[in-house]
C-alpha cells in the first residue's frame, strides 16, 4: 500500500483513478492538475508513487516526468495512456516511467500495476 | 454503467469546458495555422476521448477517435485544415455536444449515432492518403511525440557473451495476450532488468521492439549478480504471461555500467499550489441564495422590533447582524456573477455559420466578455443574443457583391462589446450593414394592419424603427433558416424585459445598425419605494419612478373613459390601482412612472420609505397576475406585491 500522487489534467479521471486506488486500499499524497504541480507536488508530497497523465496542458507527462525524475531518479511515475499513444509511452519508458495504464481503466488493471510498481 | 453514475456531473461539466476549448480553437485555425490551437483542440479531444470511455459511452468515444486520428495528421503537418474539414470537424462538435447534452439528461449517447460523421471523417482520411504528402515534414512536427531511437545506452545484440566473473541467464519473456501494448510491456521488463545488471544481447533488438516490431515474446541475456529470483521478480511484471530464467555456463567479466543517472535539481518553483478553485452544483448555490434572502427579510423583521421595543443593547447587536448579513449578501451577489464570456463564446461560431450559408463575409469582434452578469440574467440572454447577432448577419450584412457596389469594403463588420457602466450593463451590437429600411418598414407594416396608410405617413423614422418590436412583424421576405421562424423582434424585446432590461436601436440607411440592450446585473434585489393605498401595501420598483408630486383631485382631466392630468407641460395618464387594491378616498401623492419613453402617473395615499428588497416570484398556481412581478416580504412580515411597471405603461 502506497502514498500515491494523481496527476491529470481532468478532475473527472482524477476522482475515477482516487477511488479505484482507494479502494486497493492506497493513500492519495496528493493531485495535480498539469505538469508544472505535478513536479511541484512531487517534491513537496515525496509520493510512493505517481500516476501521470500524458496529454496535459503547461508541461506535458512526458515533461512532468523529466522533471520528476531529476529530483529522484528513483521516483515510481506510472502514465495514463490510451490506445494509439505507444510510442508517448514509450519515450515515457525510456525516461524513466516504471509503468503505465491504460485507459479506459479496469480497476484490477491499475491495482496490479501499481501493486507491482510499488514492489519493484 | 451505474458505477459511474456519481461521475455524471463531473464529466458532463469538463466535457462541455473541453467541448467549448475545441470549438474556439477550430476556429482560430480556420483563420490561419496556429500550433498552440491545434494542440489545444487536441488535448481536449483527446481528453473527451478518454473520458467517454471510461463512462462506457462506446459511440461518443468512436467520434472522438476519428476526430483525434485527423488531429495527429494535422499535428504533425501531414495534412493540412481547409474549409472543408473544418465544416466536417465542427458539425461533429456538434454532434458531441448533443452527446453532452444527452448524458446531462440522464441518457448514454446511444439514441445518437455518429456514423455519418465518422464515416464522413474516415472518408476524409482515405481521399488523404489517395493524394501525394506534399507537407509533410515541413517543420511543424511535434517534438514530443517523435521517439528518439538513439537514446539506448546498452543492449546492442552481441554474439559472444563476454561477461567475466558475473554469472549471465538466459531470459525468455513472454508478454500476455491480452495486453494492448506488448512492446511497451517488453521495454518496461527490459527497463526492469537493465537496472540489476548488463544486458548483453537481446532478440529482438531494443531499436526493433521501439519500431513496434515484437510480437509477444523476447530473449536475453544479462550478466547480474542479483540471483536468479531478483531477475524473476523484475521480468515478471503486469501482463507478463510467463519468464523463463536459464544460467549461461560461459562467464567474464564486463564492466558494470554507472546506472546512477546525473543528479540534476530541475529548477522548479518552491511554490506548493493549493486548491484555489471549487465546483459547487448550480443547485445548491440557488439554495444558498434562498437562505440569505431569507435572512434579509428577517433582518428587516429584527430592525423593526428593536425600534419598537428601543433596547439599546438588541440595537447595537442587531446592527452587526446587519453588517454581516450585508455583506454576505453582497458576497453572494458576486458569487452568483459569471463573465459574459459564458454565452459570448459561442457567438463566433454562429456568426460563421449564417455568413456561410448566406454567402457573406463577415468580421466578428467581441469585446468585454470578462463583464459580469447575474446567472438567471444571464440564462435569458443567451436567445435573444443569438437572435440579434443572427439578425445582425442575415438582415443587417450585405452581400460582398452589394456592399462592393455600395462603395463599402467587401467584408461586412460585426461587433459585440459590453460593458458596465454604474448599476447596469450595456451591451452593444454594432453593425455596418445596410440598416433599417424606413419605407420598407412602414410599407410591411401597413400590409400587415399594424398601422394605417395615414399613421405611417405621419411616423418619424425612430417611430418606424420601433414597428419592428410589434409582435408579428419581420422584414425578411422569407422565413430563413437563419433568422428563425417567426420569431421576431418583439420576443426578443419582451425576453430582455423579463429580465428587467431594455432595447433600444439605432439606425442609419446605408451604415449599419445599432442594437444597445441595458441589463440589470442581477434580479434577485430590487430596490423599491413602499407606497400605501387604501391602507395596503405596495412596492414599485425605484429605476422606473420619475418623480414624485403632489396630487390634487380638482386638476385632473378626463379623455375618452380616461383620467388625465397636466405635470410640468406633460399630459400624464392616470392609473387608478383601484381594481387591485380597492378605492381610496385619501390619494394625496401621485407617483410618476416611466417605461421606455412613456410615462404615466399612479396616486397614492402615502409613501412609506424605500429599501431594497428581495422579488420572489408569483407560483403560476395564482391565475392572472398582470401588473405584478412579485411578492415581498417586509420586515414586519407583511406580504407586498411589487408592481411590474413594463406591463402597466
Amino acid at each position: 500500500m502506497g502514498k500515491i500522487l494523481i496527476v491529470d489534467d481532468t478532475l473527472f479521471m482524477r476522482t475515477l483513478l482516487k477511488n479505484i486506488l482507494f479502494s486497493g486500499g492506497h493513500t492519495i499524497a496528493g493531485e495535480a492538475g498539469d505538469g508544472e504541480e505535478a513536479v511541484a507536488k512531487y517534491k513537496e508530497l515525496k509520493p510512493d508513487l505517481v500516476t501521470m497523465d500524458v496529454v496535459m496542458p503547461k508541461m506535458n507527462g512526458i515533461e512532468a516526468l523529466k522533471g520528476i525524475k531529476a529530483l529522484d531518479p528513483n521516483a515510481r511515475v506510472v502514465m495514463c495512456t490510451a490506445v494509439g499513444q505507444e510510442q508517448m509511452v514509450k519515450l515515457a519508458i525510456k525516461t524513466g516511467a516504471k509503468g503505465y495504464i491504460v485507459k479506459p481503466f479496469q480497476a484490477p488493471k491499475v491495482l496490479e500495476e501499481v501493486k507491482n510498481v510499488l514492489a519493484s | 454503467m451505474s458505477e459511474f453514475e456519481a461521475y455524471r456531473g463531473l464529466f458532463v461539466a469538463e466535457s462541455r469546458e473541453n467541448h467549448e476549448n475545441m470549438v474556439k480553437n477550430l476556429l482560430i485555425l480556420e483563420k490561419g495555422s496556429d500550433q498552440n490551437a491545434i494542440d489545444e483542440i487536441f488535448r481536449s479531444i483527446h481528453t473527451l476521448k478518454g473520458a467517454s470511455a471510461s463512462m462506457g459511452f462506446a459511440d461518443m468515444e468512436r467520434l472522438c477517435h476519428a476526430m483525434e486520428d485527423i488531429f495527429q495528421l494535422i499535428r504533425s503537418g501531414t495534412a493540412g485544415m481547409t474549409q472543408e474539414l473544418g465544416n466536417l470537424l465542427l458539425a461533429c462538435s456538434d454532434v458531441l455536444e448533443q452527446m453532452i447534452d444527452d448524458v446531462e439528461g440522464g441518457g448514454d449517447t446511444s439514441s445518437l449515432s455518429p456514423d455519418k460523421q465518422v464515416g464522413a471523417l474516415k472518408q476524409w482520411l482515405e481521399d488523404l492518403k489517395g493524394k501525394p504528402e506534399p507537407t509533410k515534414g515541413k517543420g511543424k512536427q511535434h517534438k514530443k511525440e517523435q521517439a528518439s531511437p538513439a537514446a539506448t545506452p546498452a543492449g546492442k545484440p552481441t554474439d559472444t557473451p563476454d561477461t567475466g566473473d558475473i554469472p549471465a541467464y538466459t531470459i525468455n519473456i513472454t508478454v500476455a495476450n491480452e495486453c494492448l501494448m506488448k512492446d511497451v510491456r517488453a521495454m518496461i521488463a527490459i527497463g526492469n532488468l537493465e537496472a540489476l545488471g548488463t544486458i548483453v544481447s537481446i532478440n529482438p533488438s531494443k531499436e526493433a521492439i521501439d519500431a513496434g516490431e515484437f510480437d509477444g515474446s523476447l530473449v536475453l541475456q544479462i550478466a547480474s549478480e542479483a540471483g536468479e529470483e531478483a531477475l524473476q521478480t523484475a521480468a515478471m511484471g503486469t501482463e507478463i504471461a510467463k519468464v523463463e530464467i536459464k544460467p549461461v555456463v560461459k562467464q567474464e567479466r564486463i564492466a558494470s555500467e554507472d546506472t546512477s543517472a546525473a543528479k540534476k535539481q530541475a529548477a522548479t518553483s518552491d511554490k506548493s499550489r493549493e486548491i484555489k478553485n471549487l465546483r459547487v452544483d448550480i443547485t445548491q448555490l440557488d439554495h444558498i441564495m434562498n437562505l440569505v434572502e431569507d435572512l434579509v427579510i428577517n433582518r428587516g423583521r429584527l430592525k423593526q422590533i428593536a425600534e419598537q421595543h428601543r433596547i439599546k443593547e438588541m440595537n447595537e447587536a442587531i446592527g452587526m447582524v446587519d453588517r454581516s448579513v450585508s455583506d454576505l449578501q453582497n458576497l453572494m451577489m458576486i458569487i452568483r456573477m459569471i463573465p459574459l464570456n459564458h454565452i459570448f463564446n459561442r457567438l463566433p461560431r454562429v456568426v460563421r455559420d449564417v455568413a456561410q450559408y448566406d454567402s457573406k463575409e463577415v468580421e466578428f469582434v467581441m469585446e468585454g466578455g470578462e463583464t459580469e452578469l447575474d446567472r438567471s440574467v444571464m440564462d435569458g440572454l443567451n436567445d435573444p443574443l443569438l437572435h440579434l447577432i443572427r439578425n445582425a448577419v442575415n438582415h443587417g450584412i450585405e452581400s460582398p457583391e452589394v456592399r462592393e457596389a455600395a462603395g463599402k469594403p467587401r467584408k461586412g463588420f460585426v461587433r459585440l462589446a459590453a460593458h458596465r457602466d454604474r448599476d447596469n450593463v450595456i451591451i452593444e451590437l454594432i453593425d455596418d450593414g445596410a440598416g433599417v429600411n424606413v419605407e420598407k418598414v412602414k410599407k410591411k407594416a401597413v400590409e400587415k394592419g399594424l398601422i394605417t396608410q395615414e399613421t405611417a405617413d405621419t411616423l418619424t423614422s425612430d417611430q418606424a424603427v420601433e414597428l419592428l418590436f410589434q409582435p408579428g412583424f419581420s422584414t425578411a421576405d422569407k422565413i430563413s433558416d437563419i433568422s428563425g421562424r417567426g420569431v421576431g423582434l418583439d420576443v426578443v424585446r419582451r425576453s430582455i424585459e423579463s429580465l428587467k432590461g431594455t432595447i433600444r436601436v439605432e439606425t442609419t440607411p446605408g451604415k449599419g445598425s445599432r442594437f444597445e440592450l441595458l441589463l440589470p446585473p442581477t434580479m434577485a434585489i430590487v430596490d423599491v419605494m413602499i407606497v400605501r393605498i387604501n391602507g395596503k401595501r405596495l412596492a414599485i420598483p425605484i429605476s422606473s419612478i420619475v418623480e414624485v408630486a403632489n396630487f390634487k383631485r380638482d386638476t385632473t382631466h378626463h379623455i375618452g373613459n380616461g383620467e388625465a392630468i397636466l405635470l410640468r407641460d406633460e399630459v400624464l395618464q392616470i392609473f387608478w390601482l383601484n381594481e387591485m387594491i380597492g378605492t381610496s378616498s385619501v390619494c394625496d401623492v401621485l407617483i410618476v412612472i416611466q417605461y421606455q419613453k412613456r410615462k404615466c402617473c399612479i396616486p397614492v395615499d402615502i409613501v412609506e420609505g424605500q429599501q431594497e428588497v428581495v422579488v420572489k416570484p408569483l407560483s403560476s398556481f395564482i391565475g392572472n397576475t398582470r401588473g405584478v412581478s412579485g411578492v415581498t416580504i417586509l420586515g414586519d412580515g407583511d406580504v407586498v406585491p411589487v408592481l411590474d411597471v413594463n406591463t402597466m405603461v
